[in-house]
């Protein structure tokens, strides 16, 4: 089989054709390095690609399949995985200067869970530093948006989006704080599902934010996206906020079958006098909503005041809460840091206690609200941001104070669910058609804590009746 | 709620022992007044009778 061919197929199509032996997984790593020598040179997705060992353990995998022996569901599938997840005597760097020389003695409690279910590990993905996100503070260089190279592919999981959009993995992991794992996601024309708070283990990752982390896959189809989940959930001693919920088996609740199911569209985000909607992103979802009605779900409008509110909630409670975490740094290597990164974790560092705990009892009328909504209603769907990917500005700072207030009222797209703490997903709902840029559209569904199979099948079905996902970026 | 000047914001790291850098200073202004200024403009009804434990104390699942 052809390289082209084989980079081009779901990690899905990919494992099942491994096991029926038709495409060897040295075939699939070699297939991918050779597109990363290619096309990572635009994009600059991976901060460490893992060449030998990732053909070391391939050849070990298809030794494997020629014993009968198949891991698990990803077998012998190539991965990438987010700098800021620990990969034993791997560089970690959360792409920062200050961690370049960091190397975990152990996998994070997700990594083994990829390679009990018997991913390859790829290579380590550029992010924002420390995850914040601002796309030019990488000591690693700016991931450029394969659809448009120059344009934000989406933070803070930006080489995650850009190397699965750009096919440099088969399906990736992110982190999502408040909307970096859907964000690349919705930028990059992708699948990115943001777990339930407590469904997936965060030890062994940096953090950005204790009470909002979350890590999840990014990847090309739903049922990618559910088989990278499967491999990853699960209860985990080691990580305090785990819930012990059984797992269920997510590839199979993909039926497609979305019949009753109670879908509400979230007024506030829709209205452009609110939220300041583009006119792409708003048609994009409400055609959606039409193909969700036609496959028999019940579609209806629903009003969530606070929804607006969330963004300034979300990021004050991750400024200080990531503050927090390495203090010791902004005091004693401040200029390891890039300018946007300082400014922003100084931020953190300012803002007064009463001032966090507003933001958290907002957090907690906001999710009141939307839990009682989630009774009513089986998920909820909104656009995954105002407008599509944006021109990065390359330029270091903030151009004003009323610049600062948008870009909170823009972060309660994502920031909204991520203060819920259920499950959200992004997934394409078309491009633009402005000019010659085309560019992927936005859309989230959500559901009740504990309830991905539910938000994904729902996504499924949608995905099953439109041609978004085939479309691919030329590079 | 008044805007804090460079001064104050100056003052305020010191308490915590931060040096602002003057390079800094105008893009921490900027970034934490529009937090202060955002939430303070934010009151539903509510807000002072719930806890800020939103999420350990929920049932789930």
């Amino acid at each position: 089989m052809r390289d082209q061919e084989l980079i081009f197929m779901s990690a899905a199509d990919l494992a099942t054709k491994m096991k029926e032996k038709q495409i060897s997984p040295v075939e699939a790593v070699k297939a991918y390095l050779d597109r990363i020598t290619e096309v990572d040179g635009k994009i600059n997705a991976y901060i460490t690609v893992l060449a030998d060992q990732a053909l070391a353990e391939a050849q070990q995998a298809e030794s494997d399949i020629n014993a009968g022996l198949i891991k698990g569901p990803l077998h012998g599938v190539p991965v990438g995985v987010k700098d800021q997840i620990y990969t034993k005597n791997v560089r970690t760097s959360s792409a920062s200067k200050i961690r370049s020389d960091f190397v975990p003695d152990f996998d994070a409690t997700v990594v083994e869970g990829l390679k009990r279910s018997g991913a390859i590990i790829l290579g380590k993905l550029n992010m924002t530093e420390f995850a914040m996100g601002d796309p030019i503070t990488s000591a690693f260089g700016v991931t450029h948006n394969p659809w448009d190279l120059t344009r934000n592919p989406g933070t803070s999981s930006t080489g995650s989006g850009a190397a699965t959009a750009s096919f440099m993995c088969a399906t990736s992991l992110g982190e999502d704080t408040g909307g970096s794992v859907r964000g690349p996601a919705s930028n990059c024309g992708l699948v990115g599902l943001r777990p339930s708070w407590g469904r997936v283990s965060r030890y062994g990752v940096d953090g950005a934010s204790w009470s909002l982390d979350t890590i999840g896959p990014i990847s090309r189809t739903v049922e990618d996206c559910a088989l990278t989940l499967s491999a990853i959930a699960g209860f985990d001693q080691k990580d305090q906020y785990m819930k012990d919920v059984p797992v269920p088996d997510y590839c199979a609740a993909l039926t497609g079958d979305i019949r009753g199911v109670k879908i509400g569209v979230v007024r506030e985000f829709l209205d452009p006098d609110v939220m300041g909607v583009t006119q792409s992103v708003r048609q994009g979802v409400l055609q959606a909503t039409e193909v969700l009605a036609t496959l028999g779900a019940e579609v209806e409008e629903i009003s969530l005041p606070l929804a607006p509110v969330a963004g300034v909630a979300s990021r004050i409670i991750s400024a200080v809460e990531r503050s927090s975490l390495h203090p010791e740094w902004l005091r004693n290597r401040p200029n390891e840091f890039h300018h946007n990164t300082r400014v922003a974790f100084t931020t953190g560092e300012l803002i007064p206690s009463q001032v966090y705990y507003k933001a958290q009892k907002l957090r907690t009328l906001v999710r009141k609200q939307t839990l009682e909504a989630l009774e009513r209603f089986d998920v909820l769907v909104m656009p995954g941001a105002s407008e599509p990917a944006t021109v990065m500005n390359l330029e270091p700072g903030i151009r004003s104070k009323e610049a600062a207030v948008r870009a909170l009222t823009e972060a309660s797209y994502r920031g909204f669910f991520s203060l819920v703490s259920g499950p959200a997903l992004s997934i394409c709902c078309g491009y633009t058609a402005e000019g010659d840029n085309k560019l992927p559209l936005g859309m989230q569904i959500a559901g009740r804590p504990f309830d991905e199979a539910m938000v994904m099948n729902v996504a499924y079905a949608y995905e099953q009746n439109t041609n978004w996902h085939l479309e691919c970026p030329s590079l | 709620m008044p805007e804090l000047n460079e001064d104050e914001i100056r003052g305020l790291a010191k308490a915590v022992n931060i040096e602002i850098q003057d390079s800094d200073i105008t893009d921490i202004s900027y970034s934490l007044n529009a937090m202060l200024e955002a939430i303070d403009s934010i009151n539903p009804e509510g807000i002072n009778a719930v806890e800020p434990l939103s999420i350990i104390l929920q049932k789930e699942g």
